[in-house]
């Protein structure tokens, strides 16, 4: 057996590592006392876990991101093309992971979380700021990590899932599995179709109609199939994810005068095939992970009205080899190998391209006593450039002894290369770009106690960080767009969580909320004339809010949650605006037992309930109160 | 820990009260303006899908300037974007919004919105061809429509073969540059009819006519495609007379105009230029510096010649205007919309 204090250095490491715990714990019963040490670890890092009811009350990743965290969420509207920014770093400066797997496009640097329906998912954890780094995907924003449970021994198991909602959404999801000790195999069927046809007023008219929203359609699908083999200390499996998306790209507001149908202008549609190979296991001197992947993606865009029908494909192979050594019970040596190939071929480039993008993480981790310290560096290969060091060292303090007021601080140098589409995209695409560079540091408090019945974790974080050489795409003298190392940008702000656990009799309270402040400013003038210095940069709101309050009672549930998004610019010289918007959403749910293997669940979503008009981006239609009603079968 | 709950709560409640919606302007005037002869519209693009498009005013005895007159004029409403081009004609001000595929009706006197035309597809330049009837070039429809200026309808349109640009009419003859193809079209205005095309440099996107009744047409040369190219155009004989070809392939100069007694030209190419139509070669010295600035339009005063050139800086800001005397010294600078790409003098 190993001993608690093992336990605890190997929750640290899962924990740095980016293991997920959900996932581990399913898998022995040592491990499952991790799952009640896991809130007293020590981070150095800040993170973000998004719980389970998080993540059951949205459709997709960017509604669940939106709804849950502090980061900010650009969507130009429902199922629509949506990208997630850290701390007012850009949408490319996000990296996500898959099961360890980087998703990043090696075109745009960008991944669409409007594509990753949460069902396909069993959990979410964001890492802001530097401890981007320390999970491998070396973001200078952060990254979210997408994960799957693995759990053997449950024997057969069904979920199906169907929802009906406003506008002609109908999302089915259908899960089969079984395991038994030696063998897991798990099948997912996911269909959401959804005419999001709403009304909604038009306020760039002067009569401002009543018009309903045309050309939205969206269809996705997507299946989802996982084999494993569980050895003795160590597990052996594959996954494999396809999923299938077609959306209409409908107008702005300012083209949408009546409700005359006519045809969309334009369509978007994105397929993806995911195969990944997966080995991890430990011993008492060592845990390791290795990750093989393949990952294919297509996206066609059509626009009629300029006949463009263009098509981009792009092909990764990543390989990662993830391990923790224990020098001894305090002292980790841990080592990150990513060896990843991408390709892209696209009606914009002239021809295909592809490179190495690899890159190697060492560092220790050490418990000194109440002090948690570590020192990593990565080490970059990109096509044939390569950057030695990029240091983080990160510093955690218990000042209490049962460790509820802890005290962290980091710091962190790292580099973003360009991507395909600055390199090469013809025309404009500049092959002299240099890799945007980041100086980081982040100073963090966090408290946790428990007074009778009520947990009380709060968390408050200060942010600060430098981007050199950030790349932004601009009209030459013979107006050609190309991109340049022109921008300088310092972000700085403060990140707040508050999560509070109660009962009052029968009665359990669930609170969670979070509260960012960011102040995004270039640095850096074009000419004389620049206005923008020293300005937020562009949809980078101030402020942001949210929160869920949940209260269950028996099988009944309840939750509100509230999202307070402020006034973001339009303009680098800060004169236009799109103000604040606040949007509330309540679900109401109950749980039924019809026998001992058997469970019904039934929930009522209102989506914005006071039914407020806004914009998230200007001149996008938004929806009004709409429903979703959801009805989940399990059976064990 | 109740209390917490309520108060939060309350906050969320009560602040679902009317708010503004859409995009708003800190520092913009809300003088309504009367709008006088001599006076300076500038035409702002905004970007792509924003919906920003703006109109400035100017007025050059004063140096002073008022943004979103239009807005101002028209209940806030947005003007659309990309602002092509505007033209005045009877009276009436016609605003080409390219990516809002429709052009707006305006009064020229107090900027408001009179009739907007829709169901263009990407249009560029309006011209009028008679007092009842304007062409309108575009992008992408592979046509020039026709507009009944009675009604404000497109009643037709004339099949090109892809991008037309800039329009001009003379002698009952209209003239359009042919971006695809590099060519000049020849339309006859009374019956809609095609009646000619001639080919000219790569890319022809400007367009003007001097005194002595020849047309000139800047040629921008594509992205390295071909050498840029002045050409001077005889429409009696529909033939070139002369090319004048720019050195270096990198250059793609645009926003030919010519002065009020049609013996200037003035160009765009990185820097503003001057030639004499006597000339015999293109001009080697430069008139106006761009001093690192990105000079993206250009107007000539068509009174006192005065030189107006736009920098819309890093696209996503207030531009900037520079106004110089004919002679190039800088008489005033001041702030306009986003993206300044275009000048209307009025009349």
């Amino acid at each position: 057996m190993i001993s608690i204090k093992n336990i605890l250095i190997l929750v640290i490491l899962l924990l740095l590592q980016g293991f997920v715990f959900s996932q581990e714990t399913r898998d022995t019963l040592q491990l499952k006392t991790v799952l009640v040490l896991e809130s007293k670890v020590p981070a150095a890092y800040k993170s973000t876990q998004l719980d389970s009811s998080a993540t059951r009350q949205a459709v997709n990743l960017s509604e669940l991101l939106n709804s849950s965290s502090p980061v900010f969420v650009k969507t130009y509207g429902s199922g629509s093309l949506a990208s997630v920014s850290f701390r007012g770093t850009g949408a490319n400066h996000t990296s996500v992971l898959w099961n360890g797997v980087t998703l990043n496009s090696p075109m745009n640097g960008q991944v669409d979380f409007s594509l990753f329906p949460t069902p396909f998912i069993d959990d979410a954890t964001l890492y802001h700021g530097a401890s981007g780094l320390i999970n491998g995907s070396g973001a200078l924003g952060g990254s979210v990590e997408l994960n799957n449970a693995t759990s053997f021994n449950r024997g057969f198991s069904t979920t199906m899932q169907q929802s009906i909602g406003s506008f002609g959404n109908y999302i089915s999801n259908a899960k089969i599995s079984y395991s038994n000790q030696k063998w897991l195999t798990e099948t997912q069927f996911y269909f959401n179709t959804n005419k999001n046809n709403f009304e909604f007023t038009n306020v760039a008219f002067k009569e401002q109609p009543r018009i309903t929203q045309q050309n939205a359609n969206l269809k996705q699908y997507g299946l989802q199939q996982a084999i494993y083999r569980h050895l003795k200390n160590n597990k052996l499996g594959v996954r494999f994810w396809y999923f299938n998306s077609n959306r209409e790209l409908p107008t702005s507001m300012l083209s949408m005068l009546n409700d005359d149908v006519i045809p969309a202008n334009e369509t978007q549609q994105d397929e993806s095939y995911r195969v990944m190979l997966e080995w991890s296991g430990f011993t008492s001197k060592l845990n390791y992970r290795i990750t093989s992947a393949y990952l294919k993606d297509k996206l066609i865009y059509k626009n009629n009205s300029s006949s463009t029908h263009s098509t981009s494909n792009t092909e990764v192979f990543d390989n990662k080899l993830n391990t923790s050594t224990y020098l001894n019970y305090n002292f980790t040596l841990k080592n990150v190998l990513s060896v990843r190939y991408e390709q892209a071929k696209t009606d914009g480039f002239n021809q295909s391209h592809s490179r190495f993008n690899n890159y190697w993480l060492l560092g220790i981790d050490k418990q000194i006593k109440r002090l948690n310290l570590s020192v990593f560096n990565r080490t970059m290969m990109v096509s044939d450039e390569v950057q030695m060091v990029a240091p983080s060292l990160g510093v955690l303090y218990g000042l209490t002894k049962g460790n509820h007021l802890k005290i962290k601080a980091n710091a962190a140098i790292n580099y973003n290369y360009p991507t395909f589409n600055d390199l090469y995209w013809s025309v404009g695409g500049n092959e002299d770009l240099q890799q945007e560079k980041a100086e980081m540091v982040e100073l963090g408090a966090s408290y946790k106690a428990k007074i009778r019945s009520t947990v009380f974790t709060n968390e408050v974080t200060a942010f600060y960080s430098h981007v050199y050489d950030w790349i932004i795409w601009l009209p030459t003298n013979i107006n050609i767009w190309s991109p340049t190392n022109l921008r300088e940008v310092e972000n700085k702000g403060i990140e707040y969580s508050l999560k509070l656990n109660t009962t009052y009799q029968k009665l359990k309270i669930k609170f969670n909320g979070n509260y960012a402040y960011t102040i995004s400013t270039n640095r850096k003038a074009k000419n004389y004339n620049d206005n923008s210095v020293n300005k937020q940069l562009i949809y980078v709101p101030y402020h942001q809010i949210n929160y869920t309050l949940e209260l269950s009672l028996m099988s009944f549930q309840l939750s509100y949650n509230y999202n307070y998004i402020g006034r973001r610019f339009m303009s680098t010289d800060n004169n236009w605006y799109l103000p604040a918007n606040y949007i509330s959403n309540v679900s109401i749910a109950k749980d039924f037992k019809v026998n001992s293997k058997t469970k019904l669940n039934g929930s009522l979503k209102v989506n914005n309930i006071f039914n407020q008009d806004y914009q998230a981006i200007a001149w996008r239609a938004m929806p009004g109160r709409n429903y979703l009603f959801t009805l989940s079968f399990q059976f064990n | 820990m109740r209390l917490l709950y309520v108060t939060l709560l309350s906050i969320s409640l009560f602040s679902c009260k009317k708010e503004e919606l859409g995009p708003q302007c800190i520092n913009c005037s809300n003088d309504s303006i009367e709008s006088e002869a001599a006076d300076v519209l500038i035409l702002n693009e905004g970007n792509f899908g924003w919906g920003n498009g703006s109109i400035s005013y100017y007025q050059p005895h004063t140096k002073t300037v008022s943004d979103n007159v239009y807005k101002q004029a028209n209940n806030n409403i947005p003007l659309g974007d990309v602002v092509q081009s505007a033209c005045q004609f009877n009276n009436k001000i016609y605003v080409v919004a390219n990516n809002s595929s429709k052009v707006e009706v305006v009064n020229s006197s107090n900027f408001s919105n009179i009739a907007s035309i829709s169901g263009f597809n990407s249009p560029r330049y309006f011209l009028p061809v008679s007092y009842s009837k304007a062409y309108v070039s575009d992008l992408y429809s592979n046509s020039i429509q026709v507009v009944d200026l009675t009604n404000n309808t497109i009643t037709g349109s004339i099949n090109t073969n892809g991008w037309t640009e800039q329009l001009l009419l003379y002698n009952d003859t209209v003239y359009a540059c042919d971006m695809s193809n590099d060519n000049l079209l020849i339309i006859n205005p009374s019956n809609n009819t095609l009646v000619d095309s001639v080919k000219l440099g790569v890319e022809p996107n400007s367009i003007t006519k001097d005194k002595n009744d020849k047309l000139w047409i800047m040629c921008g040369g594509g992205f390295q495609e071909d050498n840029a190219k002045l050409i001077r155009f005889n429409p009696q004989t529909r033939t070139i007379e002369a090319t004048f070809i720019f050195s270096n392939i990198n250059q793609s100069p645009s926003s030919l105009i010519m002065d009020n007694e049609k013996e200037q030209l003035y160009f765009l190419n990185n820097n503003v230029y001057k030639m004499d139509i006597s000339a015999t070669s293109l001009p080697s010295s430069v008139l106006i510096n761009n001093n690192s600035n990105t000079f993206y339009g250009l107007g000539v005063d068509p009174i006192n010649e005065d030189i107006y050139v736009a920098d819309a800086i890093d696209y996503v800001q207030s531009g900037i205007v520079f106004r110089y005397s004919s002679s190039g010294s800088l008489i005033h600078q001041f702030n306009v919309g986003i993206i300044p790409g275009k000048f209307l003098f009025i009349e």
